[in-house]
């Protein structure tokens, strides 16, 4: 096994705000592994400084091996990203936008199969807005794909999404798992979570509180689900 | 190899500016008031006064004192309309920080976004130019080769402004209150659509502090053939606009 996302040592201030405090861990290449925690918990900044979108006090990142801030134009030939809460151009067509985003790239899948494999070709020719949260969540995934990446980075791909929309989500993530697809995402939801998830890191206030396979991680506390362990470890009430 | 690359790089910009373009066309507002706007006031000034003297005695008619300022009612609606509400709103969506995780500089899409616009000034100056010449005989006095420069130089110094727009207002909603108490007193107040010359003097005091009455008074001057040194200082306030807007906002500019 290699690394493929290696964090050593992270740290990361708002003003005087400590966001984020000497978080290390590694992803090993073909593992999804989960980023969990609270809102403002750090997860998203944490994503952004792996992306080298958010300069960092201390520590260091490397995607594949590589600086991602002095790396950024190869290295992002192979890395697919869904940033949260994003969106798309007004008026833009589902097929527009993923011709714009293949034009990013050089080397590219064709997106007339993702589509079809993602079951959104009938709507090639729709606006975006006008599809559906699970339609507009699985393009998102397309979009990540086009450039045929090695990782994956899906930060609350899921939320908002009602249970079927995520059921499809989670199918098509479970088919690319099986393609041995490096993974690191974030979620609120511990059944998402157990479903997806290899190893998971559970922040607070900007700190790793726990690390490990969901067994462990729920073998640690005396609670039988992931979704009371996970409170557990949070110093959280667990309320039956 | 570098001239493949080259080609290729030159290809993405081809394949992104024709979907955006599109996105602009599909956004009927900028045909509207980029294009259609303009053409109509100039039908309408045409209409009323179009070939009688500009003043009493005026050795050149009324469509030719007027059409050096007609001619950046476009370049308004472009540059403090467009330009600065679309890139907010990009911002707003992520859409430019999304650019930071690919392998291409989201400095491209805000050029994009530039040419666009200068893309659509450039056709609705081309409608105004049809009309006045086919439907009411305009001819320049001035040189034109001059003129064109000028209108160049006006058009990248109110771009720039429409930047500062772009990079001051941190969001959608503050970029369309911007926009619009910057444009509607630059349409009106400068000169654009309403002759600067049958303003009273106060109101020409005020007007005269718009960048946008100095670029005007620059086209109006090379349109009806005037000599450059009475032209100067417009010159020189446009060519200051143009350094201190692109100064500002490639300082202050926000991705997200």
């Amino acid at each position: 096994m290699n690394a493929c996302i290696e964090v050593n040592q992270v740290s990361k201030k708002f003003g005087s705000k400590q966001v984020l405090e000497d978080i290390s861990f590694t992803v090993e290449t073909g593992e999804v592994f989960g980023l969990l925690g609270h809102n403002g918990a750090g997860k998203s900044t944490a994503i952004d400084c792996m992306l080298g979108l958010k300069k960092m006090e201390n520590g260091e990142v490397k995607l594949l091996g590589e600086n991602p801030v002095k790396t950024r134009k190869s290295l992002f030939e192979q890395i697919g990203v869904q940033l949260q809460a994003s969106s798309f151009q007004t008026n833009i067509k589902v097929y527009e936008i993923c011709e714009e985003i293949a034009a990013l790239y050089k080397e590219t899948t064709d997106y007339n199969e993702l589509l079809t494999e993602f079951k959104l070709i009938d709507l090639k020719r729709q606006a975006v807005e006008k599809l559906s949260g699970g339609e507009k969540q699985k393009l998102a995934v397309v979009l990540a794909l086009i450039p045929k990446p090695k990782v994956l980075f899906l930060d609350e791909l899921t939320t908002g999404l009602d249970v079927v929309a995520r059921r499809q989500v989670w199918q098509t993530l479970k088919a690319l798992k099986k393609n041995k697809m490096t993974i690191l995402l974030t979620s609120h939801y511990m059944d998402e979570v157990e479903e997806l998830c290899d190893r998971i890191c559970i922040l607070k206030g900007g700190k790793i509180v726990v690390m490990g396979r969901i067994d462990e991680i729920i073998k640690m506390s005396p609670y039988e689900s992931l979704e009371e362990a996970y409170l557990w470890h949070l110093g959280e009430e667990v309320t039956k | 190899m570098a001239l493949r690359r080259g080609g290729n790089k030159m290809k993405r910009f081809f394949t992104i500016l024709k979907i955006e373009g599109k996105l602009t066309l599909r956004g009927v507002e900028s045909i509207l008031f980029g294009v259609c706007m303009p053409v109509g006031i100039m039908i309408l000034i045409c209409l009323i006064a179009g070939n009688k003297p500009a003043y009493e005695g005026a050795d050149y008619t009324f469509l030719q004192g007027s059409f050096g300022s007609l001619i950046t009612v476009g370049i308004c609606a472009t540059s403090f309309m467009g330009l600065p509400i679309t890139l907010a709103d990009y911002r707003d969506k992520k859409i430019l920080k999304h650019f930071f995780v690919t392998p291409i500089s989201p400095l491209m899409l805000l050029l994009i976004q530039v040419v666009l616009s200068i893309l659509l000034s450039m056709v609705s100056s081309i409608a105004i130019v049809l009309v006045a010449v086919f439907a009411f005989g305009y001819y320049m006095q001035g040189s034109i080769v001059f003129f064109c420069m000028a209108y160049l130089l006006v058009m990248i110094s109110m771009l720039s402004l429409g930047m500062v727009i772009a990079s001051i207002c941190r969001s959608v909603k503050l970029a369309n209150v911007v926009s619009s108490v910057v444009y509607f007193p630059m349409l009106f107040l400068s000169g654009a659509t309403i002759p600067y010359e049958i303003f009273p003097k106060p109101l020409q005091n005020v007007s005269n502090v718009l960048p946008l009455t100095q670029g005007i008074k620059l086209l109006k001057g090379f349109s009806l053939g005037m000599p450059v040194n009475g032209l100067m200082t417009s010159i020189v306030i446009m060519f200051a606009v143009a350094v201190i807007g692109v100064t500002i906002s490639v300082v202050t500019f926000r991705w997200e």
